[in-house]
C-alpha cells in the first residue's frame, strides 16, 4: 500500500514541480529565438463596436494592404472589449488602433506622444441616430426638444465607452434636460452598435442610440426590417473614429514611419478595387488628416459625463 | 413575484432543521435570520417598485431557445469550437497545475505543523499572518485578478493562468494547510524526534498521510477550473468562453448553441472522470474538505476501507452497497459476467490511466498555451506596475461616494442572498432525482416489481436531472446574465437569477453526492419495518442530510458573493456594474475602493457563513 502511494505521489508530483518552471525558459527562448531573425510586426488593433466576425474579414485585408506600403510585417490582434483596447494600446501590446472619439481621448491621455492622425471624411461631422421599435408609437421628430417623447420608454445605449452609442447621445440627451432614470427601468447596454439594432428591431428594447454609419450599411445590406424599427432622431453632429498611433514604434522602425503610415491611410484610392473594399468596409470614401485638437470637445463631454477622471 | 417562490419553499424545507440541530434556539435563530434576509432582499430588486420585467425580450429568449435544436454543425464552425475546448482545457490544465504547486508551497507555509516543526520551543505566528494575507488574493474573483494582469503583462495568455492560479492557489493553499494540520502527527514528530531536518521530516510523514485528500481536492480544483477558464474567456483569453460571448454579443444563437455543447460536454467528461477517480481512491465527496466535522468522520470508514481490500470495486461498494448489489443482480447472465470483469480490469487500472493523462497533459497545456513567462519578470511589467500603482493612490472617498457604495454593497449583499436562495433551493428539490439511489430500479423509492415502463421512466427523469444540472453549472454566469438581461431590465434581479442557476448546478450535483453517501442501513430498516415512503423521507432521509445540505448552501453563499462581480461586469445592477463604468473610464482610485468594498463583504459574509455552520454542528 505504501508504495503504491509512494509510487502516485512520487509521479504526480514529479512532473507537477518539473514542468511549470521547466517549460517556461524554453518557450521565452523559442520567441527570442524569433524576434532576432524577423522584424517585429506592427500590430494594429480596433474597439470591437460591430461584429467581430466582420472586423475580423476587414482587418484582416487592411493589415495586407499596410504590410505592402510598409515593408514591415502587419499584425491585427483582436480585442472583446473597449476598455482592454486601451489598456493594450497603453500597455504598448497594440501600436495603432481604430479608436472611437471617447476611446482615441482616454488612450492619448495614457499615452504620452500618442497622435491621433487619419479619420475618415465622414469622422469630421458625426452623427449618431435614436432609433425606436414601431411598435411603440414614437413618431420621428426633428428637435431635441421631441425627445420628451422618449420619457417612460425602456433604452439601450451601446457599449459604455462608445462615442456614437453612449457618450454623445447621453450628452445630447442631459443637454435637453433629460435624466436617465426616467427611461422605464435601467438603461441597457447592449455592448455594440449590432447588438442595439437587433435587441430594438426585436422589441427588447423600445428605444435605443447607435452609429448612424453602422445603421445605413446595415439598412443598405437589407439586414434590418424597416418595418419593425425606424430612425426618430438624427443628433447634431460631433467628431468621431480615428486612428491613434503610438509614437514609439518610431524606435522600431525609423524617424519617418508615422507620416508613412498616415501617408499609406491617406492614400487609400477608391478607384483601386482592393482599396476600395477596405474604404467600402470602414464606410468612407477616403481618410484624411485629423489631430489631437479635434477631440476636444468629445473630452470635454467625456469630463463632464465621467468617463475621463 | 420572479423570486418569490424561493422564500416559500425555503422555509418549509429549513423548517425541519430545528429538531436536529443540538442547540435548539440557535438554530431557530439563524433560521428567523435566513429568512428575514431573504425577505429584505426582495426590496433592493425593486420588485414592488418599478418595471423589473421586460416583456418586450420574450420573443427573442424564444429564438435563443429554439435554436438549442438547431445548433451550427458546418464543418467550419465545429472546427473553431474544437479548438476553442481544447484551449479551454489547457488553460485549465495549466491554471491548476499552477495553483496546486502554489497550494503546496503555500499550504505548508501556511500550516501550524510546519512552523512547529521548525521552530519546536517557541511559537510562531508566522501561518497564521501568511494565512490573513492570503485571504485577500482569495477574496478576489478570477475575472477581477484577470482585468489586472492585462494591465501589467497586456494581451498574453500569461493574463489568464495567473488569473486562475492567483486565487485558485490561495484558496488551495489554505485547503492544503487544514489538511496538513489535521493529518496525524505522531509519525512527524518520530522523525523529527530522532533529528530529521524538518522538510524531509515532512515529505516522509505528513504528506504521503495527506496524500489523497490532496489530491482529491486538486481533481475538484481542475473542475472549478474548467469553469473559470470558460469565464476567463469573456475577458478575451481565448477559448469557449471567447467564442460564446461574441456569439452572444453578435447574437448568433445557433453558434452559441454549438459552443454551449461543447462546453456541456467537456464540463460533463471532466466531471465524471474526476469524481470516478475520487471515488476509486476511497475519497467519494467534493467538499468534504471544506466540512470538517464530516472529514473526521469519514477518515475512520475509509482508513478501514483503506486497510481492507482496496482498489477492488469492494471499496467503492462500501457506502452503498444493498442498492449496488440489487441493481446488479437483476442482469442478464454471460454478457453480464464479461462486463463485470472489464469494469473492474478498468477500474483497476483507473488511477494509471488518469496518471497517464496527467503526465501527458501538463507539457503539453503548457506548450500549447505558449505564454511568455519572461513578461513576470520583464522590466516592462515592472514599469507598467509602477504605472497602475500611481494611477490607483492615494485614494479619496468623498461622502457622497461613500453613500452610494453603501448602497450599491447593499444591493450586491442582497443579490447574493437572493441567489443562494435560488440555488440551495433548487440544488435540495433536484438533488433527489439526481442521486441514483433514489428513483432508480434498485433504489430506496422504487418499487420492487416495477414494470419496464416504470423502469424507463425513472432513468429517463434521472438522466434528465442529470442533464439539467450540468447545463445550470456549466454555462458561466455572466453568460446567464445575458440571456437573463433578454427580459429583466439591469438590476440585481438578473444578477441573482443568474448566479442561482449557475450555483444551483453546482449544489444541485453536490447534494445529491450527498443522498448516495447517506448511510442506508437507518433507511432500510425504517421501511423494512413497513413505514410507507413519505415517511422514510421525512424522518429518515432529510434529517440524515438537511444539515449538510445546509452547510454545503452556507459556504456556496461565500462563493456567491464573490461571483457577484462577474455578473455585474456584464450589466447586472451592484458594485459589479459600478466596477464596469470605473473600469471603461480608466479610474484605477475609484476601482481600488470598490474593491475594498467587495473584499470586506467577502469576509463579512465569510464570518456569517462560518458562523452559521458552526451552530449546525
Amino acid at each position: 500500500m505504501t508504495r503504491f502511494l509512494g509510487f502516485l505521489l512520487l509521479s504526480v508530483l514529479l512532473p507537477l514541480t518539473a514542468c511549470a518552471p521547466g517549460s517556461a525558459p524554453s518557450a521565452s527562448l523559442g520567441n527570442g529565438a524569433e524576434d532576432a531573425v524577423v522584424t517585429q510586426p506592427f500590430v494594429t488593433g480596433a474597439i470591437p463596436d460591430q461584429d467581430p466576425e466582420k472586423l475580423q474579414r476587414l482587418y484582416g485585408i487592411l493589415s495586407d494592404y499596410l504590410s505592402e506600403e510598409l515593408g514591415v510585417p502587419v499584425e491585427y490582434k483582436p480585442v472583446t472589449n473597449y476598455a482592454a483596447s486601451v489598456t493594450a494600446f497603453r500597455v504598448g501590446d497594440l501600436d495603432m488602433v481604430w479608436f472611437g472619439g471617447l476611446t482615441g481621448v482616454q488612450a492619448r491621455l495614457q499615452v504620452p506622444g500618442a497622435e491621433a492622425i487619419a479619420q475618415r471624411d465622414i469622422d469630421a461631422e458625426f452623427y449618431s441616430v435614436f432609433i425606436a421599435n414601431t411598435d411603440s408609437g414614437i413618431e420621428p421628430f426633428e428637435d431635441s426638444a421631441g425627445l420628451e417623447a422618449l420619457k417612460g420608454r425602456s433604452f439601450t445605449f451601446g457599449s459604455e465607452s462608445s462615442t456614437s452609442g453612449r457618450l454623445m447621445p447621453q450628452h445630447f440627451l442631459q443637454d435637453a434636460g433629460f435624466d436617465l432614470s426616467e427611461f422605464r427601468g435601467e438603461v441597457g447596454f447592449s455592448q455594440n452598435h449590432d447588438a442595439t439594432i437587433q435587441l430594438v428591431e426585436a422589441g427588447t428594447y423600445e428605444v435605443g442610440a447607435l452609429n448612424e454609419i453602422v445603421w445605413n450599411q446595415r439598412v443598405e445590406a437589407g439586414a434590418v426590417d424597416t418595418s419593425r424599427v425606424q430612425v426618430v432622431w438624427r443628433t447634431p453632429p460631433y467628431y468621431d473614429y480615428h486612428w491613434v498611433i503610438n509614437a514609439q514604434v518610431t524606435e522600431r522602425y525609423g524617424d519617418d514611419f508615422v507620416e508613412r503610415v498616415q501617408a499609406a491611410l491617406l492614400k487609400l484610392d477608391p478607384s483601386v478595387p482592393e482599396q476600395a473594399e477596405i474604404l467600402d468596409l470602414f464606410g468612407a470614401n477616403r481618410f484624411i488628416e485629423t489631430q489631437n485638437s479635434n477631440y476636444s470637445q468629445i473630452e470635454a463631454v467625456g469630463r463632464q459625463v465621467g468617463k475621463i477622471q | 413575484m420572479t423570486s418569490a417562490p424561493p422564500q416559500t419553499p425555503a422555509a418549509a424545507s429549513t423548517g425541519p432543521v430545528a429538531p436536529t440541530a443540538p442547540v435548539w434556539t440557535a438554530g431557530r435563530v439563524w433560521l428567523l435570520v435566513a429568512l428575514g434576509a431573504i425577505a429584505l432582499s426582495l426590496i433592493p430588486t425593486g420588485l414592488f417598485r418599478t418595471d423589473v420585467v421586460n416583456g418586450g425580450g420574450l420573443p427573442q429568449l424564444g429564438r435563443f431557445a429554439r435554436a438549442s435544436l438547431t445548433p451550427d454543425l458546418s464543418a467550419e464552425f465545429l472546427a473553431i469550437a474544437g479548438q476553442a475546448t481544447v484551449t479551454t482545457l489547457f488553460y485549465a490544465v495549466c491554471g491548476t497545475t499552477l495553483s496546486v504547486a502554489l497550494g503546496l508551497v503555500g499550504g505548508v507555509l501556511m500550516s501550524a505543523v510546519w512552523w512547529q516543526a521548525v521552530f519546536p520551543q517557541r511559537r510562531r505566528p508566522f501561518g497564521q499572518v501568511l494565512r490573513l494575507g492570503l485571504a485577500v488574493p482569495r477574496a478576489i474573483h478570477e475575472l477581477i485578478w484577470g482585468l489586472f494582469f492585462v494591465n501589467i503583462f497586456g494581451l498574453d495568455p500569461l493574463v489568464a493562468i495567473l488569473g486562475i492560479a492567483v486565487p485558485y492557489g490561495a484558496i488551495v493553499a489554505k485547503v492544503f494547510a487544514d489538511l496538513l494540520d489535521e493529518t496525524p502527527r505522531q509519525p512527524l514528530q518520530a522523525l523529527l524526534n530522532s533529528g530529521v531536518a524538518p522538510l524531509p521530516a515532512l515529505l516522509y510523514t505528513l504528506l504521503p498521510q495527506a496524500f489523497l485528500d490532496l489530491l482529491s481536492y486538486s481533481f475538484y480544483r481542475f473542475e472549478c477550473s474548467i469553469r473559470s477558464a470558460a469565464v476567463l474567456g469573456i475577458i478575451g483569453a481565448g477559448g469557449l468562453g471567447y467564442e460564446i460571448f461574441l456569439s452572444l454579443q453578435s447574437l448568433r444563437y445557433e453558434q452559441l448553441w454549438t459552443l454551449f455543447y461543447a462546453l456541456f460536454a467537456l464540463n460533463g467528461s471532466v466531471d465524471v472522470i474526476s469524481a470516478l477517480l475520487r471515488q476509486r481512491l476511497d475519497s467519494p465527496t467534493r467538499m468534504d474538505l471544506n466540512l470538517k466535522r464530516q472529514r473526521s468522520a469519514r477518515a475512520g470508514v475509509s482508513s478501514a476501507a483503506l486497510s481492507g481490500q482496496p482498489g477492488t470495486p469492494a471499496s467503492l461498494g462500501a457506502s452503498r452497497s444493498p442498492a449496488w448489489e440489487r441493481r446488479t443482480r437483476g442482469a442478464w447472465g454471460l454478457g453480464h459476467a464479461l462486463l463485470t470483469t472489464l469494469r473492474e480490469r478498468l477500474w483497476q487500472a483507473l488511477p494509471a490511466i488518469a496518471l497517464l493523462l496527467i503526465v501527458i497533459l501538463i507539457p503539453v497545456s503548457f506548450r500549447w498555451v505558449g505564454a511568455d513567462y519572461s513578461k513576470l519578470w520583464s522590466p516592462r511589467t515592472a514599469t507598467l506596475l509602477g504605472d497602475v500603482v500611481r494611477l490607483a493612490t492615494p485614494i479619496r472617498i468623498t461622502a457622497a461616494d461613500g453613500a452610494q457604495l453603501l448602497q450599491l454593497s447593499l444591493q450586491t449583499l442582497a443579490m447574493s442572498v437572493l441567489a443562494i436562495a435560488l440555488a440551495s433551493v433548487g440544488g435540495i428539490l433536484l438533488a433527489f432525482p439526481a442521486a441514483y439511489t433514489f428513483f432508480l430500479p434498485g433504489g430506496l423509492f422504487s418499487g420492487t416489481r416495477e414494470s419496464r415502463m416504470q423502469r424507463a421512466i425513472a432513468w429517463a427523469g434521472f438522466i434528465a436531472t442529470r442533464l439539467v444540472l450540468l447545463v445550470c453549472r456549466a454555462i458561466p454566469a455572466p453568460i446567464w446574465a445575458l440571456v437573463a438581461l433578454f427580459v429583466f431590465f439591469p438590476g440585481i434581479l438578473p444578477g441573482a437569477i443568474a448566479l442561482g442557476l449557475h450555483n444551483l448546478g453546482i449544489l444541485g450535483r453536490l447534494k445529491a453526492e450527498v443522498i448516495e453517501n447517506l448511510d442506508q442501513r437507518p433507511l432500510l430498516a425504517l421501511q423494512a419495518q413497513g413505514a410507507p415512503a413519505p415517511s422514510v423521507f421525512l424522518y429518515g432521509v432529510l434529517p440524515l442530510t438537511l444539515t449538510r445540505f445546509l452547510a454545503y448552501s452556507l459556504y456556496r453563499w461565500e462563493v456567491c458573493m464573490r461571483e457577484t462581480v462577474i455578473v455585474g461586469l456584464v450589466g447586472a445592477g451592484g458594485l459589479g456594474r459600478l466596477l464596469t463604468e470605473q473600469l471603461s473610464s480608466f479610474d484605477y482610485r475609484g476601482l481600488v475602493v470598490s474593491l475594498g468594498c467587495f473584499i470586506l463583504l467577502t469576509f463579512g459574509v465569510d464570518a456569517v457563513s462560518g458562523a452559521a455552520r458552526r451552530s449546525l454542528r
